[in-house]
C-alpha cells in the first residue's frame, strides 16, 4: 500500500539548512543591510547558492522509499493535537525546491548586475531571501498549516517586492492590489482547512488523503473549490488574475522569480500536492480544468493588446499556468508540473532577457520604442528567441513536450473542448509571442536613445552578470522537456512514479495518437508565428513601422485595452461596495452611532445631573419640609394600609 | 395601662412630635431648629416608652436610652455647626447658609 505523502520520519540537517538558509540570509540582510549595502547583494546571493547545494545534497533522502514511504519527512513541533508541524521533501516538493533555489539563485545574481547602484540593494536582496524562505515554506511544509503559513508569507514577500520602489505610486498601488487579491486566496484556503478539521481532525497530509473516502462528494467539492480560490488568487486564474500585470511595477528579476517562476505556480503545487482530494471529485475536476482553459485563452488574447513587454510578458505567464492548472486539474498531473518546470525555466529567462533589453534602453518598457534590437543586442536576441520558441511549443524545446503533455493529457482525460481551447490558446500565443519579438528585434529602431550609453544607471555591473544566469537558464529551457520521452519509462514518469502512480488514469485510450496531436499543435503555432510575420516583419510591414504601430495602438478594440474589463467589474463588483461600505461607517455608523451614542450618553448624565441638583436647594428648612412630608407619608402608609406581617 | 391611657401618651407624643416639626421648619434661628429636633426625639422617646410599658416589653426602654445617646451625640454636632456658621457671619438665619445649593 502506498502513503500518500507521508516520508520517512527521521532528522535531515541539510533540508534544515535548505529551508532556514534563506530566513538567517534575509535576518542578516535585514539587521546589517544599510550598513553593508552592496556587499549585502553578494551575501544574499552566496546565501542562496548555499541553500541550492543542500538542496542538492538532499536529493537521496527525497527519493528514499521504503514500505510504500516516500521522501524525507523531518517532524518539527506539535502545536496542538492533530496538528504537528513539519517538512516533507519527496519528489514533488523536491522539483518545487530545485526550482527555487536553484532559478533563485541563477536570478539572484542578474539582480546584483540589474540593481547595482541602488540604494537599497541590501534591502532588495533581504526581501528575494525572505521571498525564498517563505516559498519553501510552502512546498516543504508536511501539512495543511505550514502550506498556509507559507501561502501567506510568499504573499507578504510579493507585496514587499512589487512595491520595492515604493516612491512610486503606481507600485505602491499594484502591490497592494496583489496583496488584498492574494488575501483573498488565504481566506480560500483557510476556509478548506477549517472543514478538513472539523471532519478529519488531522492535517497533515498524510492523515487527509488516508481519509479522502470519509467525506462526502459535497464537502469533498467545497474542500476542492475553497482550496481553488486560493490557487486562483496566487496562480492568478480568472478572474481573480487583475493583479498580476500590475505586478510587473516591481523590478523585472521579481517578475522572474515570483511572477512567473515560482509563486504563481504555488497553486499548481497545491493541487498536484492534494491529487488524492482531485482523483475523488469529478466535479472539482471539471470546474477546475475550466478556468484553467479560460484563464490560458483570457491571457493568451489580453497578450494581444499589449505594447509593455513585461505585460506582455505577465499575460503569458497569466496564459501558462492556466495551462498547468488545466493540466493538473483534469487530473494530468506529471503534465502540468512538467509545464511547471519548463515553464520556471523559459519564463524566468524570457523576463530576464526582457530585463536586458529595459537596462540597456534606460528603463525604457514600450516595444513601440524598441525595433531593430536584433544586431545591437544579439544575446538579448537569443535569449528572447530561444524563450519564445519554448513557451509557443516548437521542438525540440521544452514547451513543445510540456504543452503537447497537458493537451493531449486534457483529451485522454476526456475535456475535447478544453483540448479545443489549448490548441486554439497555442496559436494565439504563438502569435503575440513573435509580434513582440518582430517589433522589438526586427527593422530600424525607433528610439533616440543609444543603446548601451543609457543614462539613469551611475554604476555599471559587469555585463556578465546579468548574461550568465540567462545562459545558463537556456540549457534546461532547451533540453528539459527531453526528460519526458519515452511515455511511461521516461525518467519523468518514473520520477513521479511514487506520487502520482496510484493516481487518476485516463479514461480510455484515444483514436488520436499523442504524435497526431503534437502534429496539429505544431502546425497551428506554426501559423501563428506566420500571421505574426506577416502582420509586422514582412519588408513593407518594418518600412513604415512606427505609423502601422500607432496605428494598431489606435485601432485597438476597447475589450483588449481594458483587458475584458475584469479590473471594472472586480472594481464595481467588490472595491465599490466596501468603499461605500466604508463610507457608510465612517459618516452614518462612526458619527451618528458611535460618536452620536456617546455624546447622547454624556447630554443624559449631564440632564440627570441638572434634574437632581435642582432638588439641592441649599434651604436647610426645605430639607427639613421634605423629610416631615416623607415620616407623614409612611405614617400614612400605616394608617390607611396597616401593619402587615 | 389601659389602652384608653395609651392613647393619652401616644396623642400628647405627636402633639409634641409635630410642635417640634414646625419648630424645624417654620423658625430660622439654627438654635431654635436644634431645640425643634430634641422635641421630635423627645416625643418619640415618649411613644416608645409608652408602647414598652402597654405591652410589657423591654425593648422599647432599651430604644429610648439609645435615641438619647444619640441625641446627644446630634446636640453636639449640631451646636459645632452653628458655632461655625456663627464665625462666618454676625447673622444667624439658617436661610443664608446656602453654599451647599447645587
Amino acid at each position: 500500500m502506498l502513503h500518500h505523502a507521508v516520508g520517512i520520519s527521521a532528522h535531515y540537517p541539510l533540508l534544515l539548512a535548505t529551508w532556514l538558509l534563506p530566513l538567517a540570509g534575509a535576518l542578516l540582510l535585514w539587521s546589517t543591510g544599510p550598513r553593508i549595502q552592496a556587499k549585502g547583494a553578494v551575501l544574499g546571493t552566496t546565501v542562496l547558492g548555499a541553500a541550492f547545494v543542500t538542496a542538492l545534497l538532499s536529493i537521496p533522502d527525497a527519493l528514499r522509499a521504503a514500505d510504500g514511504y516516500v521522501g524525507a519527512q523531518q517532524p518539527l513541533v506539535t502545536w496542538l493535537p492533530g496538528m504537528s508541524l513539519g517538512l516533507l521533501l519527496d519528489p514533488l516538493s523536491l522539483l518545487w525546491t530545485l526550482v527555487i533555489t536553484g532559478v533563485g539563485f541563477l536570478i539572484h545574481v542578474y539582480s546584483i548586475g540589474y540593481l547595482a547602484g541602488d540604494r537599497a540593494i541590501a534591502r532588495f536582496f533581504a526581501y528575494l531571501n525572505f521571498f525564498v524562505f517563505a516559498m519553501l515554506t510552502l512546498v516543504l511544509s508536511d501539512n495543511f498549516l505550514g502550506l498556509l503559513v507559507g501561502w501567506g508569507l510568499v504573499g507578504l514577500a510579493s507585496y514587499f517586492l512589487i512595491g520595492f520602489w515604493f516612491e512610486k505610486p503606481s507600485a505602491v498601488a499594484a502591490s497592494r492590489k496583489a496583496f488584498v487579491i492574494n488575501v483573498a486566496g488565504d481566506v480560500g484556503i483557510m476556509l478548506a482547512i477549517f472543514i478538513l478539521f472539523a471532519q478529519l481532525g488531522t492535517l497533515s497530509y498524510g492523515g487527509v488523503f488516508a481519509h479522502v473516502a470519509q467525506l462526502s462528494p459535497s464537502t469533498l467539492l467545497a474542500v476542492c473549490l475553497f482550496l481553488f480560490v486560493g490557487c486562483a488568487a496566487k496562480s492568478a486564474q480568472v478572474p481573480l488574475h487583475t493583479w498580476l500585470p500590475d505586478a510587473m511595477e516591481g523590478p523585472t528579476p521579481v517578475s522572474a522569480l515570483i511572477h512567473a517562476a515560482t509563486m504563481v505556480t504555488a497553486g499548481v503545487y497545491l493541487i498536484a500536492r492534494c491529487h488524492p482530494l482531485w482523483d475523488a471529485s469529478p466535479d472539482a475536476r471539471a470546474f477546475v480544468g475550466v478556468v484553467g482553459a479560460i484563464t490560458a485563452l483570457v491571457g493568451a488574447i489580453l497578450g494581444l493588446g499589449q505594447w509593455d513587454i513585461k505585460r506582455i510578458l505577465a499575460y503569458s505567464t497569466m496564459s501558462q499556468i492556466g495551462y498547468m492548472i488545466m493540466g493538473v486539474g483534469v487530473g494530468a498531473y506529471q503534465a502540468g508540473v512538467l509545464h511547471f518546470f519548463a515553464h520556471a525555466f523559459f519564463k524566468a529567462q524570457l523576463f530576464l532577457g526582457a530585463g536586458i533589453i529595459i537596462h540597456a534602453l534606460g528603463d525604457e518598457q514600450d516595444i513601440r520604442r524598441m525595433g531593430g534590437l536584433a544586431r545591437k543586442m544579439p544575446f538579448a536576441l537569443l535569449a528572447m528567441l530561444t524563450g519564445t520558441l519554448a513557451i509557443c511549443g516548437i521542438f525540440p524545446f521544452s514547451g513543445f513536450f510540456s504543452k503537447d503533455a497537458i493537451l493531449y493529457g486534457v483529451l485522454e482525460h476526456g475535456h475535447p473542448y478544453l483540448y479545443f481551447i489549448g490548441v486554439l490558446t497555442a496559436a494565439i500565443t504563438a502569435y503575440y509571442m513573435f509580434r513582440m519579438l518582430f517589433v522589438v528585434f526586427a527593422g530600424q529602431a525607433r528610439t533616440p536613445a543609444s543603446v548601451g550609453e543609457h543614462a539613469g544607471h551611475a554604476h555599471h555591473a559587469p555585463a556578465w552578470l546579468m548574461q550568465l544566469p540567462v545562459a545558463l537558464l537556456i540549457v534546461p529551457t532547451i533540453g528539459i522537456g527531453w526528460l519526458a520521452i519515452g511515455g511511461e519509462q521516461s525518467p519523468w514518469a518514473r520520477f513521479f512514479e511514487p506520487i502520482f502512480g496510484a493516481s487518476l488514469q485516463p479514461l480510455a485510450r484515444l483514436g488520436m495518437s499523442e504524435a497526431t496531436s503534437s502534429l496539429v499543435v505544431t502546425s497551428v503555432v506554426l501559423l501563428g508565428i506566420a500571421t505574426a510575420f506577416f502582420v509586422y516583419a514582412t519588408p513593407q510591414a518594418l518600412r513604415n513601422a512606427p505609423e502601422r504601430l500607432q496605428r494598431e495602438g489606435q485601432r485597438m478594440p476597447g475589450m483588449l485595452t481594458h483587458a475584458f474589463y475584469f479590473d471594472d467589474a472586480l472594481d464595481g463588483l467588490f472595491v465599490q461596495p466596501t468603499r461605500a461600505l466604508g463610507r457608510f461607517c465612517a459618516a452614518t455608523v462612526e458619527r451618528d452611532v458611535l460618536d452620536g451614542g456617546v455624546h447622547d450618553i454624556t447630554v443624559g448624565a449631564r440632564w440627570l445631573g441638572h434634574f437632581f441638583r435642582s432638588f439641592q436647594t441649599g434651604f436647610v428648612r426645605a430639607y427639613a419640609l421634605v423629610l416631615a412630608l416623607g415620616v407623614a407619608a409612611f405614617a400614612a402608609y400605616y394608617v390607611l394600609v396597616g401593619v402587615t406581617r | 395601662m389601659a389602652v384608653g391611657e395609651l392613647s393619652n401618651y401616644v396623642t400628647l407624643s405627636a402633639v409634641l412630635f409635630f410642635l417640634g416639626v414646625a419648630g424645624v421648619i417654620l423658625r430660622r434661628n439654627p438654635l431654635v431648629m436644634l431645640m425643634g429636633v430634641e422635641l421630635m426625639l423627645n416625643a418619640s422617646n415618649l411613644a416608645l416608652v409608652a408602647f414598652s410599658r402597654a405591652w410589657g416589653s423591654m425593648v422599647g426602654h432599651i430604644f429610648a436610652f439609645l435615641v438619647i445617646t444619640v441625641a446627644a451625640a446630634e446636640a453636639a454636632i449640631g451646636l459645632a455647626i452653628i458655632v461655625v456658621v456663627f464665625h462666618r457671619s454676625a447673622r444667624v438665619d439658617v436661610d443664608d447658609v446656602t453654599i451647599l445649593k447645587g
